[in-house]
């Protein structure tokens, strides 16, 4: 009895044993937000298994995380040592700067050098420029496409608005927004209103209040990061209109301090709303909501209007998401070859097919066919010409915190003046690190 | 020699000496998972010890807090939502405690009903009121509208005047039943001669409630206080999912200023601070109940 038991226990350890040999594979971890979403899920989980089988040295395992929370969970497992090899971050606004000033990533200029030259010409320059950190590459573009103006076609008609002719100014958008505020089912309480935008303190904010900021001239800050510029005739400008569009003109629905992203796509697809600003995510995920609605026939894109009279070079910003590499990870070889694997231009261009975004890469975004052949990807890849990232420094968050903060503010009723000026100076206070002892910005 | 009375002193001795030993494990656990962060913050809102080590301490972090706004923002909202929630934690509690105490038919299932909002994690309570809050589809402006109580909707969660009693209503909903628990263990403990002594005298109902109920509660109400005030403090997943602290920093108490301060904006080293500065605080509100439990230990 005594040697069977010893026979069974030593038999349990050899196979412990030789299962965690892992037969010579290197195992990394693949984190990405997009798992979480379904039709994502099914795309990723086929180029990994391609990957696997043309790389039968690695095995990748796919880490779950949610868009929220996937900058804590990162910064939390980097500090303690550990953490996924692969990780897909965006925007990258939010994380590149704190997380490359902090160390988080692994170096990726020795192995671009070792592609060889030109390596990185297939890349959007702003999107290599946004990710180099003093002077050192530390993130690979992946999503790059354009905020727009999304509009619903069916609304502007019932309105009497032509659904061919969009607005092209701020002016003929009130106008617009104004005439699609209205009761549809006639119980006397407006049900639709013009547009509908993020006003809760998101990520998603700076992407619908920059474009709005950038096509009325303005700016965040000097091109030295100094000091802020919101305290300009267009910077003032910009943010009175997009809170009046609220608290004067009413064409927002009621609860705007409280709306995410996602809130305002329902709001969309339930046709509360005729406008909002998006990009090449927005239908899919319209479609999704009411798959019962012929959206195809629905929806309408359009550039960001510009302000009258103008056509400034710069009239909306960009989504930036990006691959990067662990600091942490103990095959940053392997690491290197997935990343290059899921920006490659052939997974760049699966990304469009599966999931409808437009690449980083300009071998995608500017020649991929069926890119080209879709009228949305093409507007959107085309404003990219038109399109500025904010700075990705790693002051950013806080900056937009309070550029968020004083609209809401607006919202609520305070004084625009005293918001936009408290705006001005927190950031100005924010941005002290970039200004030697004693340097002062202008007076707001 | 050794007589009988030594030899039982040396074994109650001895079996002290073993209870610290299965004591142990849970020692080690507690100073791991709370001891250890507790310290590291400390420190670490004095220097920055996960980026340089131990570099050099500075005051710096706390002189900041001085000087901010947001900060002393935080503090007055925080204020206010912990003496609100306490305050209705403690009525709430007290009434449906007092309703249980009596004797009357289906008192068990009652008493399972009243518990059940506290079984509801701070997060999903948070959802499910800021659902019911929303203006356009919530539950409750839809039931005001059709009664003809309001003529639009109202905005819960983002007008600043009802974001924070928006918010104090769903807290007060999922926290009273702790302070029930203990306020109706308190009830039962007190001695049924008193009420009769009162009766005998004629005293009325009210008069029973203040002269017998609430002096037999005093401890009770004052151990239900200290702690509820310390948890609210503390409190973040509902209002997080609820507001995030807006709009404009109207519900950002310092638990939720810590939080984007550390997580949103990596300053870890001032988010240390601010919760050092809240625990202290908390310390000094919570040492009459420390002091209280360690007499009786």
């Amino acid at each position: 009895m005594k040697r069977r038991t010893i026979a069974v226990l030593l038999a349990l350890v050899t196979l412990f044993g030789v299962g965690s040999l892992g037969g010579g594979k290197v195992r990394l971890v693949f984190s990405n937000w997009h798992l979480v979403e379904p039709h994502w899920e099914k795309s990723l989980k086929e180029a990994i298994a391609q990957f696997m089988v043309e790389n039968p040295d690695i095995e990748v395992v796919l880490d779950y995380v949610s868009y929220a929370e996937k900058e804590t969970k990162y910064m939390t497992a980097i500090e303690a040592g550990v953490g996924p090899d692969v990780m897909h971050l965006g925007p990258a606004e939010v994380s590149f700067g704190l997380f490359a000033s902090r160390g988080y990533f692994y170096d990726l200029t020795p192995f671009i050098a070792a592609e060889g030259p030109g390596f990185l010409d297939a890349w959007y320059p702003a999107t290599v420029e946004a990710l180099t950190y003093k002077g050192r590459i530390y993130g690979l573009g992946a999503n790059y496409q354009a905020m727009v103006l999304m509009y619903n076609k069916r609304l502007f008609v019932e309105a009497g608005l032509d659904p061919d002719k969009p607005p092209t100014t701020w002016d003929e958008f009130l106008a617009y927004a104004k005439k699609l505020t209205r009761d549809r089912d006639g119980d006397g309480r407006i049900d639709t209103w013009g547009f509908g935008t993020v006003g809760r303190v998101d990520p998603g904010f700076q992407l619908r209040f920059t474009p709005v900021l950038f096509s009325h001239g303005g700016d965040y800050l000097t091109p030295d990061y100094k000091c802020s510029v919101l305290n300009s005739a267009a910077g003032k400008e910009a943010f009175r209109f997009f809170v009046e569009l609220f608290t004067v003109h009413g064409v927002i629905p009621p609860g705007v301090t409280d709306m995410s992203p996602g809130k305002v796509r329902e709001q969309f697809a339930a046709e509360k709303v005729a406008m909002i600003l998006t990009s090449a995510w927005g239908p899919p995920i319209i479609k999704s909501i009411r798959p019962d609605v012929a959206w195809d026939q629905i929806l309408g894109m359009a550039p960001v209007p510009v302000k009258a009279g103008t056509d400034p070079k710069i009239r909306t910003t960009a989504f930036l998401s990006y691959y990067a590499i662990n600091r942490n990870t103990k095959h940053a070889a392997e690491a290197w070859r997935l990343l290059k694997f899921v920006t490659s231009k052939a997974m760049q261009e699966k990304w469009f097919r599966d999931a409808n975004v437009l690449s980083a890469r300009r071998d995608v975004s500017e020649e991929y066919g069926p890119l080209l052949a879709d009228p949305y990807a093409k507007l959107i890849g085309a404003e990219l010409a038109r399109a500025k990232l904010v700075p990705l420094i790693p002051e950013w968050p806080q900056i937009i915190e309070a550029v968020n903060v004083a609209v809401q503010k607006g919202f609520i009723g305070e004084d625009l003046s005293k918001a936009w000026a408290e705006a001005y100076r927190r950031i100005n206070d924010v941005l002290a690190v970039y200004r030697a002892k004693g340097e002062a910005c202008p007076p707001y | 020699m050794k007589g009988p009375r030594s030899e039982g002193t040396a074994k109650v001795i001895k079996n002290e000496r073993q209870g610290y030993w299965f004591v142990l494990p849970c020692f080690i656990l507690l100073v791991a998972v709370l001891g250890f962060p507790m310290v590291m913050a400390v420190l670490n809102s004095f220097t920055p010890i996960w980026t340089k080590g131990l570099s050099g301490f500075t005051l710096a972090y706390y002189q900041r807090l001085f000087h901010d706004d947001v900060f002393w923002n935080s503090i007055t909202r925080t204020i206010y939502f912990v003496g609100a929630t306490v305050g209705l934690h403690l009525l709430l509690g007290l009434a449906v405690a007092l309703a249980l105490n009596t004797a009357i038919r289906g008192r068990r299932f009652f008493r399972v009903m009243a518990i059940l909002p506290w079984t509801v994690p701070d997060v999903i309570a948070g959802l499910v009121w800021a659902w019911m809050f929303d203006p356009l589809s919530g539950i409750l402006n839809d039931v005001l509208l059709r009664l003809g109580l309001i003529a639009s909707p109202v905005e819960w969660l983002a007008n600043p005047a009802l974001v924070m009693p928006s918010v104090i209503l769903a807290d007060a909903w999922r926290g009273y039943p702790f302070v029930m628990l203990v306020l109706l263990a308190g009830l039962q403990a007190i001695p049924k001669d008193l009420y009769e002594a009162a009766k005998v005298d004629g005293a009325s109902a009210i008069q029973e409630f203040f002269h017998v109920t609430l002096p037999n509660l005093k401890g009770m109400i004052a151990i239900a206080t200290i702690l509820d005030i310390i948890w609210q403090a503390r409190r973040f997943g509902l209002i997080w999912v609820m507001t995030e602290g807006g709009p404009a920093r109207q519900t950002e108490i310092l638990s939720v200023l810590a939080y984007r301060q550390y997580f949103k904006f990596f300053n870890f080293e001032y988010a240390s601070a601010m919760s050092v500065a809240l625990a202290l605080v908390l310390l000094i509100i919570g040492l009459p109940y420390v002091r209280t439990v360690a007499r009786k230990v």
